[in-house]
This record gives structure tokens, C-alpha cells and sequence, in this order.
């Protein structure tokens, strides 16, 4: 399944730039790991060390928020819009 | 020198937020034009502890940034109170800051009657105060 993906600002630096890429693969996670094969650096900004999502970004498909749906494990069809949304997040308390 | 320019009446508008919010920590995002403010997005905070930290509703920053996106503006800026603490950012906020092309404005209700509006970048790790310039009536 070919899809595009759409990378954030901070991550642009493993694109060369790009606002959006091309991947492929069935489910998200296959879809990152293309995404990493072909720029390397972005699975380790996307997933927390456990192999999740990293709590701080979201992805979506198309309109949805994976993590409401199968996570890692969403089917993708072809033709599909993984975006990529780091979290607006912060507050005065620490942690 | 970086400026943010924040047209006077979007300025009361992201008050009038924070101090709706209160004692929770109010958040939004303000798109334009690349270093205009043209429209104040309100988010919810769904942070669990939501007097202390914040976090945008992924749904509604999912809506927003495409709308922001379609208009082929940028995040322009990032706001949020601090009800308790100064307008200045907190090591939180320093370590969340995803977004290194916008401003992070802060607004701190402290004292709520003279609520205090300053502006950062915050850029791998390192905050700079930004100047706010009352930029008329929007754009």
C-alpha cells in the first residue's frame, strides 16, 4: 500500500526538508519502518523505546487518531495520509 | 530581531481564555501567514492534572492544524497559562516544545487582575524572550 506521510517541523531534518514523503506497508508500523528505512532517524523519534508510540507524538490516518484505533497494528490502504503531530504539550509543573 | 506580532484584540481574546480556564491551564494555537497572527485557535486541555500541566486534545489539534494547513498559513504561535507561576517557561514546557517554528506565548494569571502576556522560541533546549508588538485590529 502506497501512502504519504506528513512530517512535522522538528522532524523535517531526517527528510532533507520535505513537508511529506512517500511510504509503504499494510499497517502503521510497517509504514514507519519503511519510513525509517528510507530516512533513518525517524522510527527512534516516533517510538518510545518500548517499541509504542512515543507519548508526546500522534499519528493519524487520515483523519483518525491511531492510538483510538489498532495503534501500530492500523491496516493501510492505498492511498492513504499518515500525519505525523507531535503533541502541544507542557504546564508549569515538572514531569 | 524576532518579533511576534499580535494584533491587540487576538491578544484580549487569548486572555479572556486563560482566565475562562482558570485555576486550569488554558491552551491554543494562533495561525497566519508566515509572522502574522491571523486566527486564535482555542484547544481543550486534556492533561489529567490540568491546574498544572497541559496537553491539546490530539482530535481537535488534528482539525485545527489541517485548517491551518489548507490556508497554507503556518503555526505562527503556541499559548498557554501558567496560573501559579510566572510568564516564563517552565522545564516542562521547555522539554515539550515540538514546535521550533513557532513563538510559545505564555500568559500568567498570578495576579488576575493584571494578567502578564510574554513570548519565547524555544529551540533545543534554549528559551529567548521575543518581543509582542500590538499589530492593530487582525488580519
Amino acid at each position: 500500500m502506497a501512502v504519504e506521510v506528513r512530517i512535522p517541523t522538528i522532524l523535517r531534518k531526517h527528510t532533507g526538508g520535505a513537508k511529506a514523503v512517500g511510504s509503504k506497508g499494510s499497517t502503521i508500523r510497517a509504514v514507519i519502518d519503511q519510513l525509517d528505512a528510507d530516512h533513518p532517524g525517524l522510527r527512534a523519534a516516533i517510538l518510545a523505546d518500548g517499541g509504542e508510540i512515543h507519548r508526546f507524538i500522534n499519528i493519524y490516518l487520515n483523519d483518525e487518531d491511531v492510538r483510538f484505533v489498532g495503534a501500530l497494528d492500523t491496516p493501510v490502504e492505498d492511498g492513504d495520509v499518515v500525519s505525523i503531530l507531535p503533541a502541544v504539550a507542557g504546564g508549569a509543573a515538572r514531569g | 530581531m524576532d518579533v511576534l506580532r499580535l494584533p491587540q484584540d487576538m491578544a484580549t481574546q487569548l486572555i479572556e481564555h486563560a482566565q475562562a480556564e482558570y485555576p486550569k491551564e488554558a491552551c491554543g494555537l494562533i495561525g497566519g501567514p508566515p509572522g502574522s497572527a491571523g486566527k486564535l485557535y482555542r484547544l481543550t486541555n486534556v492533561d489529567p492534572d490540568p491546574v498544572m500541566r497541559y496537553n491539546a486534545d490530539p482530535k481537535e489539534l488534528k482539525r485545527v492544524t489541517d485548517d491551518i494547513y489548507d490556508r497554507d498559513w503556518d503555526v505562527v504561535a503556541i499559548y498557554h497559562s501558567h496560573t501559579h507561576s510566572p510568564a516564563f517557561p517552565s522545564p516542562t514546557d521547555v522539554e515539550r516544545a515540538f514546535y521550533p517554528e513557532a513563538s510559545y506565548v505564555l500568559v500568567s494569571l498570578m495576579d488576575r487582575q493584571r494578567p502578564d502576556l510574554r513570548a519565547f522560541r524555544i529551540i533545543e533546549g534554549k528559551i529567548t524572550e521575543i518581543d509582542v508588538v500590538n499589530d492593530g485590529q487582525g488580519a
